[in-house]
């Protein structure tokens, strides 16, 4: 994986996950996820995802939710569903196989446990997003004082970044 | 520790749950020599593994981070075969369709309803996944049948256990403010504080309490109480302050929750008492005046491994404590060569009868501003004030439970709304509100759109008290464990006075939702769902599903009749004089509150009765 790879890749993610790219991959990150991330799709998804990271490539310098609209619905079903693997890795530490998004696509049965899917590792676990993303943390995984709970959180921005 | 070798001590206790700790630490302090049989693993060094297994796992159930593993191979999505594991134990990953199964669960189900609560068979006990709640009972949970003409009284009362609730207090560690639990009943003596000061109430407390200000269900007004937590809002036994990890259930990481453990480590350090693990009690033996004269045990060394010893212990006095299921299992399973055919301890064959629990109705809903859920303990306050009353005498009485962590109990989320948003499903209800096709989002629309569900989330759960009923049982099965041990078979219903109490918890949800102006999500049970039943609502039959709450009580209740109990109101065997049988088995009604405070309680009275016996 080359320097420029792991840039599109983050670029990419944080188009896709709404996160911004100083807080999905910051330049100190003892665990170095986005690495982690990054190895897990490659071998996962050894043929799409060079070409997803393609796609976002040529069409980088776009709006963000151009890119997405590119990638999630004008790229055929093997980068789409790839793309939303991707999101849910960096909001959940876990993957979900396309294929089983796919299968599960706006269908899901009452009684069916719904998509397989694997935690990455327990690092992958306690930096999933969709915990900052609820301005709270990951079960189990708290880096706050005592009492924090009575009082309300820092901001959604706080949490995600970008914006001014 | 060698299978051949027979040992004497003064007492010997059948598991290392809390109240077999907290005995075996009062006598160790006593300079008495004990023994404590574990059936599960011992003590580990840390909690590192619980917590990797549990970090890992993709179903965070209370079980997940304790052993032996829930999956065959482990990480897998196969439940263990409990035919082939040495001391195995209850799921709640068997409780779908095929939870008759012997080859999923390990208690032999018979219905008609499932059975919903487990335990841990591991050095700390269910303990090790407990929540935290400390509640002692109101004083008329102990006289239900003089108050209310319902159910049975137990043979003492609240000003009884009073001083030994305060016990507990401090060897649990318990953060609250007496003044705030002095309400139906429940007191304390002049100037009594609580070890440690009460624990904040989240946002979510704080939304509710001041949404429903005023508000009364029955007559009753609805009042938010801060809940006694067994969770440090100090430095307390050499342990941290609760830092809102939300993970009370199934593991604190920091350990600022008590568990038994502390206990058992400071029962060791009286260098006095010993624990074996993996080693399975299997039959209590009895001499011919009827005291009991040993216990005999098998051994192993790997979870699923052949048996590597056997043998037997002798003691003065012998303490069963290993919780309403297996205590009755072990004794049941000992017919001494056909002298006790229907087990030792059972001459007025109540013995497994009157299997309770808390049957929990939950109820969740989205409030209309954020409340911001996911933080601080799993739960910080509750409504106490509706756990007694006049209607006692038509329908069981309940407490609610205000939960802090979202929808994670009732729909795993946030993983079903975070999957909901990015596949284009709608499990949550959420995408979109109201139904409909549900959207696929990216970027800030899927930030804004799940920040949005996410942080106005909340659920309440009501413990309902169920009434014995001597065919709720627990009995032998023919089925085997690995060792060839007989396996729990489970009887298991509700009756319609507990169903009258889940159905007023259903009314009662309804108003607190109306009143709090949150939209309700609570979904109707599927269609094959062990844990659904009828229950009258507003006058009508509805049928909704019901949660164990991991609160096993019963099946050895304590009475004032050798006829119609198993043991004394001392916790001693009626039959046989230097055998106690502790925990939540001797309780004669499961009452309003969790059930640990008072099983600690009541393991702190059976010890000092111990120690005289002993002289």
């Amino acid at each position: 994986m080359s320097d420029a790879a792991m840039d599109l890749f983050v670029g990419l993610s944080a188009v896709l996950t709404g996160i911004d790219k100083s807080k999905l991959a910051p330049s100190l990150d003892p665990v170095n996820i986005k690495k982690t991330y990054f190895d897990y799709a490659q071998n996962k998804a050894a043929n799409e995802f060079p070409k997803l990271l393609d796609i976002y490539q040529r069409n980088q310098s776009l709006p963000a939710a151009q890119i997405g609209d590119i990638v999630l619905n004008q790229s055929g079903d093997d980068i789409c569903y790839l793309a939303r693997s991707v999101m849910l890795m960096w909001y959940l530490g876990s993957w979900y196989d396309p294929a089983e998004l796919r299968k599960y696509n706006g269908q899901h049965p009452p009684s069916d446990p719904g998509p397989a899917f694997a935690v990455i590792s327990s690092d992958a676990y306690t930096r999933g997003w969709t915990w900052s993303v609820a301005q709270a943390h990951p079960m189990g995984y708290s880096n706050l004082h005592h009492g924090y709970w009575s009082t309300l959180p820092p901001s959604l921005q706080d949490f995600i970044g970008g914006g001014s | 520790m060698s299978a051949a070798l027979n040992n004497s001590f003064d007492v010997v206790i059948v598991g290392a749950g809390v109240a077999g700790a907290l005995i075996a630490k009062q006598l160790g302090l006593a300079g008495k020599k004990v023994l404590i049989l574990e059936s599960g693993a011992g003590l580990p060094p840390n909690i590192n593994a619980f917590l990797e297994r549990f970090y890992t796992a993709r179903a965070k159930v209370p079980e997940i981070p304790y052993t032996p593993e829930l999956f065959d191979p482990p990480g897998g999505s196969n439940l263990q075969d409990p035919t082939l594991i040495n001391a195995p134990r209850p799921s709640v990953l068997a409780l779908d369709k095929n939870w008759q199964d012997p080859k999923q669960s390990y208690l032999i189900q018979e219905g008609p309803l499932a059975f919903g609560s487990t335990y841990e068979r591991v050095a700390g006990g269910t303990m090790r996944h407990w929540l935290g709640t400390t509640l002692r009972f109101v004083p008329n949970d102990f006289r239900m049948q003089t108050e209310y003409q319902q159910l049975v009284n137990w043979p003492f009362g609240y000003s009884e256990l009073e001083s030994w609730y305060s016990e507990a207090e401090k060897e649990i560690g318990v953060s609250a403010d007496s003044t705030e639990q002095a309400y139906l009943g429940i007191t304390f003596p002049p100037g009594y504080k609580y070890p440690m000061k009460a624990i904040v109430p989240s946002l979510v407390d704080q939304a509710v309490k001041q949404g429903i200000t005023g508000m009364s269900f029955e007559s009753i007004n609805l009042t938010v109480t801060g809940t006694p937590a067994g969770r440090n809002s100090q430095p307390y036994q050499n342990r941290p302050v609760c830092a809102g990890n939300t993970n009370c259930i199934p593991i604190c990481p920091i350990q600022a929750k008590y568990d038994p453990s502390v206990t058992l480590g400071q029962a060791l350090d009286t260098g006095n008492v010993q624990i074996w693990p993996q080693t399975v009690a299997s039959e209590i033996v009895l001499e011919g005046s009827g005291r009991v004269s040993e216990i005999r045990y098998v051994q192993y060394q790997q979870p699923g491994g052949p048996q590597t010893g056997s043998g037997s212990v002798t003691a003065k006095l012998f303490v069963i404590a290993a919780h309403a299921i297996e205590t009755p299992k072990l004794l049941l399973m000992s017919t001494n060569q056909g002298r006790t055919p229907n087990g030792v301890a059972n001459s007025s064959g109540q013995l497994g009868r009157n299997l309770m629990d808390h049957p929990l109705y939950l109820a969740w809903a989205l409030m209309p501003r954020p409340v911001f859920p996911y933080r601080g303990p799993l739960s910080t306050s509750g409504i106490e004030s509706v756990r007694d009353g006049d209607f006692r005498k038509k329908r069981a009485a309940f407490r609610i439970e205000i939960g802090n962590e979202g929808w994670n109990f009732p729909i795993n989320d946030p993983w079903t709304t975070t999957v909901d948003f990015v596949n284009g499903l709608n499990q949550s209800g959420l995408n979109p509100i109201g139904g409909g096709k549900p959207q696929t989002l990216f970027g800030t629309d899927l930030v804004s759109s799940l920040n949005d569900r996410l942080t106005r989330q909340f659920r309440l759960g009501f413990l309902v008290e169920q009434s014995p009923d001597s065919s709720n049982r627990v009995t032998l099965a023919g089925e085997k464990d690995h060792l060839e041990l007989p396996r729990p078979k489970i009887h298991y219903d509700i009756s319609p006075y507990t169903r009258a109490g889940l159905g007023a918890a259903v009314e009662a949800s309804d108003q607190i939702f109306s009143r709090l102006g949150a939209r309700q999500f609570t979904t109707d049970p599927a269609a094959d769902d062990p844990s659904a039943l009828d229950v009258p609502v507003n006058g009508k039959t509805k049928r909704i599903k019901f949660f164990g709450s991991g609160h096993i009580v019963g099946t050895y209740c304590m009475g004032t009749a050798k006829a119609n109990s198993v043991v004394n109101p001392e916790q001693r065997s009626w039959d046989h004089p230097n055998l106690f049988l502790v925990g939540s088995g001797v309780f004669p009604t499961v009452a309003t509150g969790n059930p640990s405070l008072t099983i600690a309680a009541l393991a702190l009275w059976a010890a000092q009765t111990i120690k005289k016996d002993l002289g």
